[in-house]
């Protein structure tokens, strides 16, 4: 390991493996900081298939996938370090990036560009504050996830479900699997927030019924979890009377939700986007400090890892570019506006000093629509229009833009006119 | 045979505890948990207060302003942390000033230091985030917050050293009067002899009464708290202890400042009939939330991470109850301790010994007063770091990415006089899982350095209670 570094990749998960391979090139240095004992991220504890179909043209389970990556990774001869947690990054000149191991004790790395792929946490009980006892016996899904498929342990036998995220409703699945009873799934909102397939495999499959527009109303247990119970809610999530239903469950599992893990922001001044809660970017992935690159679940939350690993692989380019670049090119950035019925877009600005690509607006909508058109316009032009049918939140939309697309400098509105 | 046995080990009986291991004494603490500072001392607002608000005469009063005074003793001695934040009563409108002005008299009845009222300009100066309605505060700059787990680990840690001993999951069922003597049962069947006790035992101090037939004057008539906790990227948002002025409206939601940069948010105060109790209510919380923005503006509410709600036993007596039992010689009552008992907590350990108890016994030669500073890796410089690392590589790495804490900080909590092999007990100790993931990541790690130091099976690690293993049936043999 070097002091002094052109690229360097916080995290060796799909995001960061997949950064590093297309950031690979022989005239530069590149290291990949992994705070784990391996690479391969949370993919590693996602032991069920369904990932690479767009990536690798067939279907993988986490580890494969991860596999595949890191051998790639690995023949390019580029620089690691495992079991080495950053502890913060500063901006000088270059980046000044503090990092702890068992070997080397607290270290400094300087580097000219840095790729932040530290991945997402998951949202937990405090964060939406849900009442009652505070029993040992309620944990987020990914822990549980963990204890199972990475430590061989099932976190208990009677489980509910809060949150119809994916990780919640692999994890019914999977618990199921294993000889536990899963009594069922809340959905605080009227449609579930996974992956459609998820939900026929993972739930109905199983007969594992989906209480949507119901969330929880009390824990109970004085030392463990003895029993949790739902209520409905209205349109405006109040509850509603007389709807109740308790389960007698010795576990809760939360799966409410993944938040952009970017704590490593902290001593930087960054623009975030108050809805992904990550920094604001431009086609790039470029964060509003130049030189520092966001990419994976650490700037937005995805519904595959393939996304992840296609998003990554530019934001590994634009590093590269940036490492090797001799002139410095002035931004000229322009925020993306959309209306009500889209949530967020990534990127949030378009640099047109640097469309030399096509680029890809990813997005959710803020409601289910059964048959639309995306509307991209610029200086009152519509550039571009999309159909699309059965959009739901859960699954991240995407428009491709070319360069020859665009009309003028102007910053570009985007709508959807629903059918 | 002991001298002395403490019925709880919350930060009434520890400090008591390490009064008592000055002197040449048996001593014994007898905790029904099985962890030190665990109900009452756990959850609370950590606020060592000025003295300013307790009635001028009452116990309340004098043990508080004292008390407030003996922190900075507890600081040198046993290096506990202080955050100096001051505190603001506020006043919205004439009618409340008229209270400020109640208050002000109080506290120079009280003989409190420095108190001084600021006009709504000079007080926005110092707390940009003030309640636009707020027209003038009573500015209290003695008041300070410090780690009420902390400190009262930091005592029993020190009285331990000092030859006090600690016997933990020791619910006790029966007391005898014997002849010079009591005879304590716990649950564990266990029964111990002892010359005095102390019933220091916070919101079952009535319990205990009760077990010896004793008809001192008190009962315990537990009142809930609930409060959030923001994380600690919110410091800086407000960094004084805010006191709404006690009024209809406000009823004591207060926001306080926390030594770990954490803000707290609360508490509600509804009398409760079980002491157990330590559920929040969504009704509760509310009242948090609107009662906050009584006090400031610009709360970050995003970043809640955690609620809670601790039970205060206030007891029917009105005042502090420390007194030796009328019928039973050397037995001593320390009940009714609730706010302000964390700030007194010092000053009631030095009452009961010298006041009531009047030992009148000379310091032993071996007492140390000194708890050596717990390492808390993140806080040393960058010499310090290189050099600790030397000497202990497990400084090198990060278990809690969210606190910055290392694998040796986690093995030192594990270890050490007043160890603990439980998650909820390292949290407590290393604040492995206090932060914005709230042990998401960390939790397994942590369960895996406790099986490896105590040679434990991974499904034998409890999260806190005897019998509360966070893993279950392990799901394939292992070859």
């Amino acid at each position: 390991m070097k002091k002094q570094y052109d690229i360097t990749i916080i995290g060796g998960g799909a995001a960061g493996l997949s950064a590093a391979i297309e950031a690979y090139d022989p005239k530069i240095n590149i290291l990949v900081i992994e705070r784990d004992k391996l690479f391969g991220g949370i993919l590693n504890q996602c032991i069920h298939n369904g990932f690479g179909l767009h990536v690798f043209k067939e279907e993988l389970t986490g580890p494969e996938y991860a596999h595949k990556l890191i051998d790639q990774f690995l023949e390019k001869k580029i620089d690691y370090v495992l079991d080495t947690t950053v502890l913060d990054i500063k901006k000088k000149d270059d980046f000044v990036i503090t990092a702890t191991n068992i070997e080397q004790g607290p270290m400094r790395i300087i580097s000219k560009t840095v790729i932040l792929t530290s991945g997402s946490y998951e949202r937990s009980r405090g964060q939406i504050s849900i009442p009652g006892d505070r029993p040992k016996g309620v944990m987020t899904a990914g822990s549980a996830q963990r204890y199972l498929n990475i430590d061989g342990y099932l976190v208990g036998q009677n489980v509910f479900i809060l949150g119809s995220g994916d990780i919640g409703l692999i994890m019914a699945r999977r618990m199921t699997l294993e000889g536990a009873n899963v009594l069922g799934v809340a959905e605080l909102m009227p449609h579930s927030n996974g992956l459609t397939r998820n939900v026929v495999q993972c739930l109905h499959d199983f007969n594992i019924p989906l209480y949507l527009s119901h969330t929880i109303k009390d824990i109970k247990g004085t030392e463990s979890l003895e029993s949790v119970t739902i209520q409905e809610v209205d349109e405006n999530y109040k509850f509603i009377e007389g709807t109740e239903k308790t389960f007698l469950v010795d576990t809760l599992l939360l799966s409410v939700g993944l938040i952009p893990d970017v704590k490593l922001f902290e001593s930087l001044k960054l623009n975030i986007d108050s809805i992904t809660k990550s920094a604001y970017v431009n086609q790039k992935l470029e964060a509003s400090i130049p030189g520092l690159f966001v990419c994976g679940n650490a700037l937005h939350v995805h519904d595959l890892v393939d996304d992840v690993t296609i998003e990554s692989r530019k934001a590994g380019i634009s590093a590269r570019s940036y490492a090797l670049r001799k002139t410095h090119v002035e931004s000229l950035s322009k925020a993306i506006t959309f209306d009500q019925n889209i949530r967020y877009i990534v990127p949030q600005t378009i640099d047109f000093n640097q469309l030399d690509t096509e680029l890809d607006l990813a997005f959710r909508t803020s409601k289910k629509i059964q048959r639309a058109t995306f509307i991209v316009e610029q200086s009152n032009q519509i550039i571009k229009k999309v159909r699309a049918t059965y959009i739901v939140p859960a699954e991240m939309q995407k428009i491709k833009l070319q360069p020859k697309d665009f009309v003028s400098n102007e910053a570009i509105h985007v709508y959807i006119e629903e059918a | 045979m002991y001298d002395y046995t403490i019925i709880g080990a919350g930060i009434i009986g520890s400090l008591i505890a390490r009064e008592l291991s000055k002197y040449d004494l048996k001593v014994l603490v007898l905790e029904k948990e099985n962890d030190v500072a665990n109900v009452q001392t756990r959850a609370n607002s950590a606020i060592v207060h000025s003295g300013h608000d307790p009635k001028h005469g009452t116990l309340k009063a004098q043990l508080s302003v004292l008390g407030n005074s003996l922190y900075e003793d507890l600081e040198k001695e046993l290096n506990i942390s202080i955050l100096r934040t001051g505190a603001f009563v506020c006043a919205h409108g004439p009618k409340e000033e008229k209270v400020l002005d109640k208050l002000y008299e109080n506290a120079q009845l009280n003989q409190v230091k420095d108190v001084h009222f600021l006009n709504r300009k000079e007080a926005v100066e110092q707390e940009p985030n003030l309640n636009d309605d707020i027209t003038k505060v009573l500015s209290l700059p003695t008041t300070k917050v410090c780690f009420p787990w902390e400190v009262a680990f930091f005592a029993l840690e020190n009285a331990i050293i000092n030859g006090v001993e600690l016997k933990t999951n020791q619910e006790v069922m029966e007391i005898l009067s014997l002849d010079n003597h009591y005879a304590i049962k716990a649950n564990s069947g266990s029964i111990y002899q002892s010359k005095n006790v102390i019933n220091a035992a916070g919101v079952y101090t009535d319990d205990i009464k009760n077990l010896l037939n004793d008809d001192a004057d008190f009962t315990i008539t537990p009142r809930k708290g609930e409060y959030f906790v923001l994380d600690k990227s919110a410091k800086g948002t407000i960094s004084h202890v805010l006191y709404p002025n006690p009024s209809e409206k406000g009823k004591g939601v207060l926001i306080t400042p926390q030594v770990h940069g954490n803000i707290l948010l609360g508490p509600t105060s509804e009398w409760t009939s079980d002491k157990n109790s330590i559920s929040t209510s969504q009704a509760g919380l509310n009242f948090v939330r609107e009662n906050a923005q009584y006090l400031a503006k610009n709360i970050p509410f995003d970043l809640i991470i955690r609620s809670f709600a601790g039970v205060r036993s206030t007891s029917t007596y009105g005042d502090f109850y420390i007194k030796e039992s009328l019928k039973h010689k050397g037995f001593y009552h320390v009940a009714g301790i609730d706010s302000p008992g964390i700030t007194a907590a010092p000053a009631i350990a030095q009452y009961l010994v010298k006041e009531i108890i009047k030992l009148d016994l000379p310091i032993k030669k071996s007492f140390n007063p000194i708890l050596k500073k717990k390492i808390v890796f993140k806080d040393l410089t960058a010499e310090e770091k290189a050099k600790k690392h030397q000497e202990n590589p497990l400084y090198g790495r990060i278990i809690c990415k969210c606190e910055h804490i290392t694998e040796q900080e986690i093995v030192d909590a594990i270890h050490g006089p007043l160890g603990s092999d439980t998650i909820k007990g390292i949290k407590k100790r290393a604040r492995a899982g206090s932060g914005l993931c709230q042990g998401g990541y960390c939790e397994s790690l942590v369960l895996k350095i406790i099986a490896r130091e105590t040679n434990k099976p991974l499904n034998q690690v409890n999260y806190d209670q005897v019998g509360t293993p966070i893993l279950g049936k392990e799901t394939k043999e292992s070859l």
